[in-house]
C-alpha cells in the first residue's frame, strides 16, 4: 500500500523582478525552504516516495550553491526521491541534471528519470513510469509511451509527466507539451503525478496536478499546496490529500476612493491582510492632501508587516479642497498653481501633473508643520 | 496732501520763531545762500514727523550752545478735506499734539496716526533712520542724496507692496518665494540648470544603463549557451547514428569492390595495348613486303626501259657517222680557199712594194737635180764673196780719220768765213779777161776776192797795186788755217784720199761692198748651211740610195695586169679564215657528238646487261616468291589482331575505367571525410562539453534573473526619479511663471508713470524696475540704435534726474493709490546741465499738477523759469518779515 508526497514546480532558483531586490530575495529563498518543509513531510508522513513532476529548476543555468543547495533541503527524507524535468529544466544534452551529477550533488536516494524508462521499486511495491521533458517544447505526447510499458505484476503503476492535459486546462496554457486526458485510464496507472500547472488540480479522480508548494505568481487558482497520495493497492482508486505548504500568499487588492470612508475601509482592508503575504495594492480615485498623508502613513504601517506590499497609486488623483488650500496657506500665485495642476491630472500630462501636486504639497506640508512647530 | 503753513522755533538757525504761510498746491521753491537755514527747514519737517517728541537724540535741533532751547515745529496741512494741525516740541519742552478737524490726538497716539497716514515708522530707540523713514524718506530727498534710488525704495518697499497691492486686488503668496527656493534646490539635486540629469538622477540613469548593459550581455551569453546545448544535443544524435552505422566502413567496402573491377580492366587495357603493339608490328612488316614486291616490279620495269635507251643510243650513233664524209669535205675545202687567199695577199703586197719604191726614186731623182743646183750656185756664190771680201780690203777708210778729217773741213771752213768776214774785200769787174792778176791770178769778169795778207794786184801792163789786209787777227788767222790745213792735208794722206769728198765716196764704196758680202753670205749660207763640203755629202749620199732605189725595183717582179689590192685580199684571207675555222669547229663538234653517241651506247648497253643479268639470277626468283607468300600470312595476322583489338575495347569501354577510378576516390574519400567529420564531431563535442560546463557553473540564467530584479529597481528608480524631476521642473517653471506674471501686473503702473516722465527728458526712452520696483535698466534711442544702460552705471547727473522721475512716479502711483503725496527736494539737479534742468522743470512743473513739490535751492538763477516766484529763505529769520 505505497504512500506518496507528490509535489511539482519548485522553480528553484525563481528571482522576483517586480519586488525590491530584499523582497525578492526572501521570496526565492522561501523556495527552497518549502522544499525542506516537503522533505519533513514526508519524513514524518513515512511515505514510500516523493514525486516531483518538472520543473524542479526554474532554469538551466542556476548557480552550483543553488543545485547544492536543493539537493541538502531534501537531505530531511531519505526515502526515494523521483524527479522529473519540465520545461524550463529539460533533460538536454547539458542540463542542469548533467551538471548536477557532475557535481556529485544528486544523493543516492534520488533518482533522476532523465529517460523514458520504468523505474521499479520492487521492495516499496510500485514502479514509476516517467516522462520526463528532453526538448524544451515538445509538440508529442510525451506520456504516450506508458500504454505499452510493461511493469512486474502487482507492482503499482505511476506516471510521473510534465505537461498541460488536452482539454481540461483551457485556460492559460502555455506549455505545449501535451497529456492525453485520459492517460491515466489508457496506461493502466494508478497515479498520474502531473506538474506544470501552478494551482491544485484534480483532473480524474487519478489524475492531479499537485501545484507549486510555494506561490509565485498574482493567480489565485489553489497553490501552496502538497498531495499526499495512498493508494491502497494496484488498480484501486487512490486517496488524495491537499495539505497547505505554502508561507506566503500572494494577494491581490484594488480599491477605489471616492469618499472619505472609502480610504478608511481600504485601510481596514490592508490591515486585515495575513502576515508575510505578498500584496499588490491598486488605488483609484481621488483623494485629498490630507487624506493623502494618511494613506501614506498607513501605508507605511502595511509595508513593515508584508512580506512585500506594492502599491499602485498612478490611478489616484490628488485633490486638494479649499480647507487644503487654506490650511496650506497656498495662496497668490502658488494657489494658483495648484489650480492649473488639479486641473491638468485628468489631461494627457496626467502623471507628471500628479506627481507635481504630490510634491508641492508636500513641500507645502512641511513647511505649514515647520510654521506649526516654530 | 497740501502742506498750508509751518512754524519753527528754537530750532538750529531760528531762535525766533520763523512762519511760512500761504504755501502753494504746487511748487514752492525756496531759495537763499548756504547757511541761510534752507536746511534748517527741511530738517524741521523731517523732525516734526519721524522723530519721537520724546527722542533725546535730537539735540542737533537746539540752537548753537542754547542747552535750554526746546526746538518746535509747528505744521498744518490739508488731507482729504481735513484740516490737519501738529505742534511738536522736543528736549527742553517734549510734547506732541496732532488736531484733525478739531479732534485732538498726543503724544505717541499723534505721532502714529501720522506714521500711518504717510506710511513710515519710528525707531525703536534713538534717532530715526533711514530704514525708518518708508514712504517719506522716498519722496523726501536730501541733499545730495537724489541719485540713491535703491534703499529708499527698499525701505519704502512694503509700503510701496502693500499700496499697489491693494490697488491691483490682488495678493502674493505669502510662502511663493520659499517655495520657489525650495523647488529649485530640489530640482538642481536632479536636474542641471540646463535640464541635464544629474547627483542621483544621473546616477541612477547610469546604473540603469549599466545593467542593462549587463542583461544584454548575459541574455547573449545565455543564448550562446542554449545554442551550444542544441548544438551539443544534435551532434549527440549523428555521433549515435553515425557510430551505430559505420557508414565509412561500407564506404571503404565500396571502394575495395571498385578497385577489383579496376585492377581487371586495367589487365585488358594491357592486353589491349600488347595486341596494338603486335598489330602495329605486322602492319610494319606488311608494309615492308608490299614495298619490296613493289621493288621488285620497278626493277622489271626498268630494265625494259633501259633496252629501249640502248635501242635509242644505238640509233644516235648511226646518225652520227653518216654525218662525218660531209664534214671532213667542208674542212677540206675550206684549207684550200684558206691557202688560195694567203697567196693572193703576198702577191698584192709585193706589187704595193715596187709601187712605193719606183715612186721613191723618183723623188731621189728629183731631188738629187736640186742638190746639183744648189752646189753650183753655191761654188759661185764662194768665188764672188772672195773677191768682195778682197775688194773690200783695199777700199777699207777709216771711219776715225775720216770723222777728223770732216772735222777739220768744218773748222776750215769757219775759219775761211771768219777770213772773209775779217779779210778786205776785192771786188772787181774787169771787161778784159786775164789783163790784171792778183797775186799771179788772173781776174775776169766781176768777182769779188777776199785778200787776207798782202796781195799785189798786177794790173797788167799798167803796173801793180799791192793791197795788205789790215786787223791783228788776220795773221791769227792765217795761221790756223795753215795748222789746219796741215792736219787736213796729213789726214787726206792718211786716207789716201785725196779730199774729203773722195773719201766719202769710198766710205760709200765701203758700205755698199758690205752688203752685197752679207747678202751673198746669207744666200750662201741658206744653200749650204753646213758649208759646201756637207753640201757635197748630201749630193753623194742620195746618189747611193737612188742607185739602191733602182736596184730593188728591178729585183721585184713586173706588175700584172688585174692583180688585187692589197685590202680586198686580205678581206678575202679573212673571210676564208673564218669559213675555215667553222669547218674545223664542226668538224670539232662532229667528233665530240660521235664520241657521246658512243659512250651513252656503251653505257646503255652495260646497265641493260648488268639489270638484265640480275633479274635473270635464280635466287631472286626465290626472293620474290618468298616474299608474296609472306605478305599473305602477314595480311591475315592483321586482322586477327583487329578482330581482338575491337573485341576488347568495346569491353573495357562497357567497364568504363575513369569512372570505376572515380568510383574508387569517392568512396574513400566519403569514408576518409565521413570518418574526419566523426573525429571533428567528437572533438567539437569535447569542446562543448567543456564550454558548457564552464558556461553552466556560472549559473547564468539565476544571475540573469538576479539582474532582472535589480534592472527592474533601477528602472523604478530611474522613472521614479525622472518622473520627480519632470515634476519638479514642471513646478519651478509654472510657480516662476505665474511669479514673473504676477510682477509685471505689479510693476505696469510705476511703468507707466515713468515712462511720462522720462518722454519729457528723452523722447522714446524708456526705463525698466525690478521686481522690487528698483529701476534698472534705461533704454534710449541713441544715434547708434538703442543703447542700454544699467541704473547703476549711469554718470551721476543721469542717476539724479532718474531717481528724481522714479520719485516722481512713485508719487503718482501713491496718489492712485489715495496716499498723500509730499514731494520736498533740498538742493536737488545741482549736476544737471543747462537742457537736462529745462527739461527737469518741465517734469517737475507736471508732477506739481498733481502734488505739492517743495524745493530748496541756493542757486536762485537756475530755478528762475520754474513758474513761481521764489521766497528768500534769508529773510525770514527778520522780525521784520511782516506776514501777508
Amino acid at each position: 500500500m505505497p504512500r506518496f508526497l507528490h509535489t511539482a514546480d519548485w522553480q528553484i532558483g525563481r528571482q522576483y523582478a517586480r519586488f525590491a531586490p530584499e523582497d525578492a530575495l526572501a521570496l526565492a529563498e522561501a523556495r527552497l525552504s518549502a522544499v525542506e518543509r516537503l522533505a519533513d513531510i514526508a519524513h514524518q508522513e513515512a511515505v514510500d516516495a516523493v514525486l516531483v513532476a518538472g520543473d524542479v529548476f526554474d532554469a538551466q543555468t542556476v548557480s552550483d550553491r543553488t543545485i547544492r543547495r536543493l539537493f541538502n533541503a531534501m537531505g530531511a527524507y531519505a526515502g526515494p526521491w523521483v524527479l522529473i524535468p519540465g520545461n524550463h529544466d529539460a533533460a538536454l544534452a547539458e542540463s542542469v541534471w548533467t551538471r548536477a551529477r557532475r557535481l556529485g550533488a544528486v544523493a543516492a536516494n534520488v533518482h533522476l528519470a532523465l529517460s523514458a524508462q520504468v523505474m521499479a521499486f520492487p521492495e516499496r511495491g510500485f514502479a514509476v513510469l516517467p516522462a520526463p521533458l528532453t526538448q524544451r517544447q515538445t509538440a508529442a505526447d510525451e506520456t504516450a509511451w506508458f500504454d505499452h510499458a510493461v511493469t512486474a505484476p502487482g507492482l503499482v503503476r505511476v506516471g510521473l509527466a510534465h505537461g498541460s492535459v488536452q482539454g481540461v486546462l483551457a485556460e492559460g496554457i502555455d506549455s505545449p507539451n501535451p497529456i492525453a486526458a485520459d492517460r491515466a485510464g489508457r496506461a493502466a496507472l494508478d497515479y498520474l503525478a502531473l506538474g506544470d500547472w501552478h494551482g491544485t488540480r484534480r483532473i480524474d479522480a487519478r489524475t492531479w496536478y499537485s501545484g507549486t508548494p510555494e506561490q509565485d505568481r498574482f493567480k489565485a487558482n489553489d497553490p501552496g499546496n502538497v498531495l499526499l497520495v495512498d493508494i491502497p493497492a494496484a488498480g484501486a482508486e487512490p486517496k488524495v490529500e491537499v495539505r497547505a505548504v505554502g508561507r506566503h500568499p500572494w494577494i491581490e487588492l484594488e480599491e477605489s476612493l471616492a469618499v472619505a470612508s472609502d480610504l478608511e475601509r481600504t485601510i481596514a482592508r490592508l490591515q486585515a491582510l495575513p502576515e508575510l503575504a505578498v500584496v499588490d495594492l491598486s488605488l483609484a480615485g481621488e483623494l485629498h492632501l490630507l487624506g493623502r498623508q494618511q494613506l501614506e502613513a498607513a501605508l507605511s504601517v502595511a509595508e513593515a508587516r508584508f512580506r512585500s506590499l506594492r502599491t499602485d497609486l498612478s490611478r489616484l488623483r490628488l485633490q486638494p479642497t479649499e480647507d487644503d488650500l487654506a490650511a496650506l496657506h497656498a495662496d497668490g500665485y502658488v494657489g494658483r498653481v495648484i489650480a492649473e495642476l488639479r486641473e491638468e491630472q485628468e489631461g494627457g500630462n496626467a502623471e507628471l501633473a500628479r506627481e507635481a501636486m504630490a510634491i508641492l504639497a508636500a513641500l507645502l506640508l512641511e513647511t505649514q508643520g515647520q510654521g506649526e512647530t516654530a | 496732501m497740501r502742506l498750508l503753513r509751518l512754524k519753527v522755533e528754537q530750532l538750529r538757525r531760528f531762535r525766533q520763531p520763523v512762519e511760512i504761510r500761504d504755501l502753494d498746491a504746487g511748487i514752492n521753491l525756496f531759495t537763499g545762500p548756504n547757511e541761510s537755514g534752507k536746511s534748517t527747514l527741511v530738517r524741521a519737517i523731517r523732525a516734526a514727523f519721524f522723530e519721537r517728541y520724546k527722542s533725546s537724540s535730537v539735540e542737533d535741533l537746539q540752537p548753537w550752545g542754547d542747552s535750554a532751547a526746546a526746538p518746535t515745529v509747528e505744521l498744518e496741512f490739508e488731507w482729504q478735506g481735513k484740516r490737519w494741525k501738529l505742534v511738536k516740541s522736543f528736549l527742553k519742552r517734549k510734547r506732541c499734539d496732532v488736531s484733525v478737524d478739531g479732534v485732538a490726538f498726543s503724544g505717541e497716539e499723534a505721532e502714529d496716526k501720522l506714521a500711518d497716514l504717510l506710511g513710515f515708522e519710528f525707531p525703536g530707540r534713538g534717532a530715526s533712520r533711514p530704514e525708518h523713514w518708508g514712504i517719506p524718506g522716498l519722496l523726501w530727498i536730501e541733499q545730495g542724496a537724489g541719485h540713491e534710488i535703491h534703499k529708499p525704495v527698499e525701505h519704502a518697499g512694503s509700503h510701496l507692496k502693500s499700496v499697489l497691492g491693494s490697488s491691483l486686488g490682488e495678493v502674493t503668496s505669502s510662502a511663493g518665494d520659499a517655495l520657489i527656493a525650495r523647488i529649485t534646490k530640489e530640482r538642481a539635486r536632479l536636474l542641471t540648470a540646463t535640464g541635464r540629469p544629474t547627483g542621483d538622477f544621473a546616477t541612477a540613469l547610469e546604473a540603469h544603463e549599466r545593467l542593462e548593459r549587463e542583461h544584454a550581455d548575459l541574455q547573449g551569453r545565455i543564448r550562446q549557451y542554449r545554442q551550444q546545448v542544441d548544438r551539443l544535443g544534435q551532434l549527440r544524435d549523428e555521433q549515435a547514428r553515425d557510430d551505430g552505422e559505420r557508414i565509412w566502413e561500407a564506404y571503404r567496402q565500396q571502394a575495395r569492390a571498385a578497385e577489383v573491377r579496376l585492377v581487371e580492366v586495367l589487365a585488358w587495357q594491357r592486353e589491349q595495348e600488347r595486341d596494338q603493339q603486335a598489330l602495329q608490328v605486322c602492319q610494319a612488316s606488311v608494309r615492308t613486303s608490299l614495298d619490296l614486291l613493289g621493288r621488285f616490279e620497278a626493277q622489271r620495269k626498268d630494265l625494259h626501259k633501259r633496252a629501249a635507251d640502248r635501242d635509242v643510243a644505238a640509233q644516235a650513233l648511226a646518225a652520227q657517222e653518216a654525218r662525218r664524209p660531209a664534214v671532213e669535205r667542208a674542212l677540206a675545202d675550206a684549207r684550200a680557199a684558206f691557202e688560195a687567199a694567203r697567196v693572193a695577199v703576198r702577191l698584192a703586197r709585193e706589187q704595193q712594194q715596187r709601187k712605193d719604191l719606183a715612186r721613191e726614186l723618183e723623188q731621189a731623182d728629183a731631188e738629187l737635180a736640186g742638190l746639183d743646183q744648189a752646189l753650183a750656185r753655191a761654188r759661185e756664190l764662194h768665188e764672188a764673196l772672195l773677191r768682195q771680201r778682197g775688194l773690200r780690203q783695199t777700199l777699207h777708210i777709216d771711219a776715225k780719220a775720216l770723222a777728223r778729217l770732216r772735222k777739220a773741213e768744218d773748222e776750215l771752213a769757219r775759219l775761211a768765213i771768219r777770213q772773209e768776214a775779217v779779210a778786205t774785200r776785192l771786188q772787181f769787174d774787169l771787161r778784159e779777161p786775164g789783163a790784171v792778176t792778183l797775186a799771179g791770178e788772173p781776174l775776169h769778169g766781176q768777182g769779188e776776192r777776199l785778200l787776207l795778207e798782202p796781195a799785189e794786184i798786177v794790173l797788167g801792163q799798167l803796173g801793180s797795186l799791192r793791197i795788205l789786209p789790215g786787223g791783228d787777227d788776220i795773221a791769227d788767222l792765217v795761221r790756223k788755217r795753215q795748222g789746219l790745213d796741215d792736219d787736213r792735208a796729213s789726214l787726206l794722206s792718211v786716207l789716201g784720199v785725196a779730199s774729203l769728198a773722195a773719201a766719202d765716196i769710198r766710205h760709200e764704196q765701203c758700205r755698199e761692198l758690205d752688203g752685197t758680202i752679207r747678202r751673198d753670205e746669207s744666200v750662201l749660207e741658206s744653200l749650204a748651211p753646213e758649208g759646201l763640203e756637207a753640201l757635197a755629202g748630201r749630193r753623194q749620199l742620195k746618189q747611193a740610195r737612188r742607185e739602191e732605189l733602182a736596184r730593188l725595183i728591178a729585183a721585184l717582179p713586173e706588175p700584172q695586169q688585174g692583180g688585187l689590192s692589197v685590202s680586198r685580199a686580205e678581206v678575202q684571207l679573212d673571210g676564208a679564215g673564218e669559213s675555215l675555222k667553222a669547218a674545223e669547229a664542226a668538224e670539232a663538234g662532229f667528233r665530240s657528238a660521235l664520241l657521246l653517241a658512243t659512250q651513252a651506247l656503251e653505257s646503255a648497253r652495260s646497265e641493260w646487261s648488268r639489270l638484265d643479268g640480275e633479274l635473270q639470277g635464280a635466287d631472286r626468283r626465290q626472293h620474290e616468291k618468298l616474299a608474296a607468300e609472306q605478305l599473305l600470312e602477314l595480311r591475315a595476322n592483321e586482322n586477327r589482331l583487329e578482330q581482338a583489338l575491337r573485341e576488347r575495347q568495346k569491353q573495357i569501354d562497357l567497364a568504363n575505367p575513369g569512372v570505376l577510378r572515380q568510383d574508387v576516390e569517392r568512396f574513400t574519400r566519403s569514408a576518409d571525410a565521413a570518418e574526419k567529420a566523426a573525429e571533428q564531431r567528437r572533438l567539437e563535442l569535447e569542446r562543448l562539453k567543456a564550454s558548457l560546463e564552464a558556461l553552466g557553473a556560472e549559473g547564468l540564467e539565476e544571475r540573469s534573473a538576479e539582474l532582472d530584479v535589480e534592472l527592474a529597481r533601477a528602472v523604478r528608480r530611474k522613472d521614479e526619479l525622472g518622473r520627480r524631476a519632470g515634476a519638479l521642473d514642471l513646478l519651478l517653471v509654472r510657480l516662476t511663471d505665474h511669479r514673473l506674471q504676477l510682477t509685471r501686473q505689479l510693476q505696469a503702473p510705476l511703468q507707466r508713470h515713468l515712462n511720462r516722465y522720462l518722454q519729457l527728458l528723452f523722447p522714446e526712452a524708456s526705463l525698466s524696475v525690478d521686481e522690487a520696483l528698483v529701476p534698472e535698466i534705461l533704454v534710449r534711442q541713441g544715434l547708434d540704435g538703442e543703447e542700454r544702460g544699467r541704473f547703476a552705471e549711469l554718470s551721476f547727473g543721469a542717476r539724479e534726474q532718474m531717481g528724481l522721475i522714479s520719485r516722481l512716479a512713485y508719487a503718482d502711483l501713491l496718489r492712485e493709490a489715495g496716499r498723500p503725496t509730499l514731494i520736498i527736494l533740498d538742493d536737488a539737479l545741482v549736476h544737471s546741465d543747462v537742457e537736462r534742468l529745462g527739461n527737469m522743470k518741465r517734469v517737475l512743473f507736471d508732477a506739481a499738477q498733481r502734488h505739492q513739490i517743495l524745493l530748496f535751492s541756493c542757486h536762485p538763477d537756475s530755478w528762475r523759469d520754474l513758474g513761481v516766484a521764489p521766497r528768500d529763505v534769508a529773510g525770514l529769520g527778520m522780525p521784520a518779515a511782516p506776514s501777508p
